[in-house]
């Protein structure tokens, strides 16, 4: 009781001495969230009616913002692992922030699915009402409940910790969390989506073994450039330094080798495509090298750039990596539509002609509302929790 | 009289103009969230079709078609005949069975490669005349063997059924669309929006669907379990139709599998379709007619 007590009493004491900046902050957030996300409720009530989605093109800008959201979740693991699994004690100040941003991103992707569902009511019957345990959909959702229930047990831990209330047990177990949520977040939840398009044989794009592992590694990137992110933003607002020059450099060192791989799966898939004998193959490529064309620029340009910028030492900075990390995050998003929507585009049947898909601001808002609420959440959760520590 | 202040002139424009707009918002509002809890109530309860009896799978059975393409004139009889029987509302486009017109002449020898244009985009589908010199293509849901449709399905909402036909549970469906992206045949229609169906159109041995769920083909499930055929088969002004039991040797769609030169979509894929092309030239006369319009404006295609 005591601890639920003087929790409660630090987080209205935060509150009552948050400056009007961090209230017209939250202010603005709650204004795009109620906006965007009154398109989510008009498409409950009416369908997707309105969406630029077709029997064609069945997966649109939701679907591609699940496989966004979920690697993005990926950088609290990361965090965790470096903290107690490799002992690297200049990570804290960041821990809790990052297994923080990795709920809000599994949030964030469980919500873009119940938004896309036609019957979000009859989806929350998934697991234990309805299930197919041959269906990678089935395999995923349930594993994301499962790493969303490790998360918060990661979060409690860690909060025990940082206010000094864990005993010994109590280190044990954050550092148990910290640990056993890689394999879990990596073999189980991201392979897991990356085989929900992998499986499919329909599509060319879509249909290689080697999806589950292009999602790890992008996710791997993408979330970590998140984590690095969320460190600089928050240092910059609290005018200090929340870690080191050296763990800059380290997360630097940590984003080139996630985009090396990344870049690398890349580089290969598209230029296996576009040598594909197959003619699906070939289309998919004329696709994203023509109509598509600034999407796939976004994706590959920027990949390579944030890859050149974290190759070099000087450029592994607080500035340096805010920009790279920012570049990968918004090339992976891109890679992410290119791969689940754009792919799509490949007629089933030539005779079908061209088929079009670009999202329409009845699909995009209901996304652009889900990430202001998270982040106001976010902002919230950071104020109410004590975070503050720097190392202990 | 007194001048209105700016201030004042603001204050009343705001209290007409809500007096105006406030309650079609309030009432557009109050219709959202009824639709919202229906929504919940059916998507909890699942209600669609209670009251219809489907019979059970006939035992032996494996419902199999051919369609003879040397026979078929893409008049889109079978299409229009298959909207109306199975409450197909008008949103649902295309609709179930697409006909396409090829760039191939009548009586020539052809094999899938030839048929399904493997090097750009036709656009073929939204043909408005019939031509002599051209021969025509349906394609609908291929009952597969090993569908990958059921294998994808969160739910267990499609599902194989004993005597073949890949049938939709509309009680399960949560509108996912997995099983719409994983068929390679583009079987598959969901309702985008609430369906339609005029009372006199409405066939009251087929349940009539909600939005948000996916729906298909069932080879006429509550004909051909009752011993008739499929609607398609029925229309069809030249007889390009068959179906019947794979299983049975001895009946119309086996004598023609095994006789003459045929084959099924997409093979390579292993999804073993029921559905099989015959190719064989054919010289019976047929009745060329004009094509029944299909609705052109076709949801993601380009117009």
């Amino acid at each position: 009781m005591k601890v639920i007590k003087d929790a409660l009493g630090y987080a209205a004491e935060s509150l009552r001495t948050a400056g009007l900046k961090y209230y017209i902050y939250c202010f603005v957030l709650m204004i795009i969230a109620g906006v965007g996300l009154s398109g989510a409720v008009t498409a409950l009530a009416e369908g997707h009616y309105h969406s630029n989605m077709s029997d064609m093109v069945p997966w649109g800008i939701l679907i591609s913002g699940l496989a966004f959201f979920i690697g993005l979740s990926a950088g609290a693991t990361m965090v965790g692992l470096l903290i107690h699994g490799f002992g690297r004690d200049d990570y804290h100040p960041v821990g809790t922030r990052a297994i923080l941003v990795g709920m809000m991103c599994i949030f964030a992707a469980m919500g873009c699915v119940m938004m896309d569902v036609g019957n979000p009511f009859r989806a929350m019957k998934i697991p234990f009402l309805l299930r197919n345990e041959t269906s990678m959909f089935f395999i995923s959702s349930s594993s994301y409940m499962g790493f969303m229930a490790l998360l918060i047990a990661e979060l409690v831990s860690t909060v025990y910790v940082t206010i000094g209330k864990a005993g010994k047990r109590g280190k044990k177990i954050a550092k148990v969390l910290g640990i056993i949520a890689v394999p879990y977040a990596l073999i189980v939840v991201h392979s897991f989506t990356g085989t929900i398009f992998g499986v499919v044989k329909a599509r060319e794009m879509w249909n290689t073994p080697l999806l589950p592992v292009h999602f790890v590694t992008s996710a791997l990137a993408s979330g970590f450039a998140l984590v690095i992110l969320v460190t600089i933003i928050t240092s910059w607002v609290k005018k200090k330094d929340l870690v080191g020059k050296d763990t800059y450099n380290h997360m630097g060192i940590m984003l080139c080798f996630f985009l090396i791989a990344t870049v690398f799966l890349d580089t290969f898939d598209y230029l296996i495509l576009s040598y594909s004998g197959t003619a699906e193959g070939l289309e998919t490529w004329h696709i994203f090298t023509g109509r598509y064309l600034p999407l796939f620029l976004i994706n590959m340009v920027g990949l390579y750039a944030a890859l050149i910028m974290t190759a070099f030492k000087k450029l592994r900075t607080a500035r340096g990596l805010f920009w790279s990390s920012s570049i990968t995050i918004i090339a992976i998003a891109a890679y992410r539509i290119n791969l689940i929507s754009i792919a799509q585009l490949v007629p089933l049947y030539h005779e079908l002609g061209e088929i079009q898909y670009v999202p329409n601001m009845h699909e995009v808002a209901p996304v652009i509302g889900l990430t202001a609420a998270l982040m106001l959440l976010f902002a919230i959760l950071t104020k109410v929790l004590p975070l503050e520590d720097t190392g202990h | 009289m007194r001048k209105l202040t700016r201030r004042e002139i603001v204050k009343l424009a705001s209290i007409a103009g809500a007096g105006v707009l406030l309650p079609r918002e309030v009432e557009a509002f109050g219709g959202m969230i009824d639709a919202i809890v229906n929504k919940m109530s059916e998507g909890i309860k699942g209600t669609v079709g209670k009251d219809i009896e489907i019979p059970p799978p006939l035992p032996g059975v494996k419902f199999g078609m051919v369609i003879d393409l040397g026979l078929c004139i893409g008049c889109r009889r079978c299409s229009y005949g298959c909207k109306l029987e199975n409450n197909v509302p008008d949103t649902i486009n295309p609709p179930y069975i697409m006909v396409f017109q090829t760039k191939y002449k009548p009586g020539q020898v052809m094999t899938e490669s030839d048929l399904i244009d493997k090097h750009k985009a036709q656009g073929t589908l939204k043909y408005t005349r019939l031509r002599h010199d051209r021969m025509y293509m349906p394609v609908q849901c291929n009952h597969c063997l090993d569908a990958p449709c059921t294998k994808v399905c969160p739910t267990k909402a499609t599902y194989k059924s004993a005597d073949g036909i890949v049938m939709m549970d509309y009680n399960k469906c949560i509108g996912c669309r997995y099983c719409m992206a994983a068929c390679p045949y583009g079987a598959r229609r969901f309702n985008w929006s609430k369906p339609v169906i005029p009372a006199e159109n409405i066939n009251p041995l087929v349940p009539i669907r909600t939005d948000g769920v996916v729906e298909k083909c069932t080879f006429c499930v509550h004909r051909t379990r009752r011993g008739h055929t499929t609607k398609c088969v029925e229309v069809c002004p030249n007889k390009a139709r068959i179906f019947g039991n794979l299983n049975d040797p001895d009946s119309a769609v086996s004598k023609k599998i095994t006789s003459e030169r045929n084959f099924r979509l997409k093979v390579g894929l292993n999804t073993n379709p029921n559905i099989y092309y015959l190719t064989d030239p054919k010289r019976k006369p047929m009745r060329w007619m004009e094509p029944l319009p299909l609705d052109m404006n076709i949801r993601g295609l380009k117009s």
